[in-house]
């Protein structure tokens, strides 16, 4: 009876094989970190700036800064 | 000021701490960036037993570590240093401001006024008004016009002091016998609070500082006040 012959594994670049996968991995998780981090955090933040000073008054800032009385200098 | 537990930088009152905020989140973005990478080939190098021994020919790869860290570096360095330049233009200043920085408290003169020179010590924590904020309040606040280039002259009566206000992007050292300039200016009316930046003895952490911006037709009245 003929026994059945298993294939031959793989037995060598198994490391550079894993290494090769995982490199790429590793760029597209750092540069996703990246993105991640500039487009949840400071893009927004930029926007957040924007839109305080689009609208912003200095007058109306100042004249409800000197009615809660914060500043020494005007009487 | 700071809000309790703040991790990040103050809120932004002068255009150039704006773009210093900007090129921090650009800094800390690549920071992530290397640090995600340099974790994640830790954990695949703590997660395997295969192993090579042998010599490898690495010119490809040597390469490419060596050519994208430049590439990285560059792309930091630009816009630092286009913020470098942007904080040593010189705009014709409104006024000058001189601090002097002695142990422990900062004096301030106005030359461009008559006599016009105070003290400003800490307030002590038992003087404060509901409100105020402990450590950071002085007796004497300096007064500035908002929405105007001030140059201050910072220089120290006698150690190494440091002049800095962190929402308007400041900090100068303060050296005797040395006079440093910093342009200072802000887009809002309010307070802006700093502290010493440079050790100088035991009060060194108390001897704050306390920007007051107000319009400049009330900080003329101010500076008139002041002559009595």
């Amino acid at each position: 009876m003929a026994s059945e012959v298993l294939a031959k594994p793989q037995m060598r670049g198994l490391l550079a094989r894993r290494l090769r996968i995982h490199m790429v991995g590793a760029f597209l998780v750092s540069l996703g970190v990246a993105a991640l981090y500039k487009f949840a955090v400071a893009e927004p933040r930029k926007k957040a700036y924007a839109d305080f000073y689009k609208n912003y008054s200095p007058e109306k800032d100042f004249e409800e800064m000197k009615k809660a009385g914060i500043f020494r200098s005007i009487k | 000021m700071a809000a309790p537990a703040q991790l990040g930088l103050q809120n932004a009152a002068s255009p150039i701490m704006e773009e210093l905020i900007a090129f921090h989140d650009h800094a800390l973005m690549i920071i992530f960036l290397i640090s995600s990478l340099v974790l994640y080939i830790i954990s695949l190098m703590l997660t395997t037993k295969l192993t090579h021994t042998s010599t490898m020919n690495a010119q490809e790869i040597e390469m490419i570590w060596t050519i994208l860290p430049a590439m990285i570096l560059i792309m930091i360095a630009l816009p630092s240093l286009r913020i470098l330049y942007m904080t040593d233009e010189f705009n014709k200043p409104y006024l000058t401001l001189k601090a002097i920085g002695h142990q422990w408290y900062w004096s301030y003169e106005y030359s461009d006024y008559e006599d016009l020179a105070f003290d400003s010590y800490i307030m002590p924590t038992y003087f404060l008004e509901p409100g105020e904020f402990r450590l950071l309040e002085v007796d004497n606040r300096t007064t500035l016009p908002m929405e105007a280039d001030i140059r201050v002259l910072i220089s120290s009566q006698d150690v190494l002091h440091s002049w800095a206000v962190p929402s308007l992007g400041v900090k100068t050292d303060a050296i005797p016998g040395r006079l440093n300039q910093a342009m200072v200016a802000s887009m809002r009316p309010g307070l802006y609070y700093g502290q010493c930046s440079e050790i100088c003895g035991s009060n060194h952490s108390f001897m704050p500082i306390v920007l007051e911006f107000i319009y400049f037709q009330d900080f003329e009245v101010w500076a008139s006040y002041l002559y009595i």
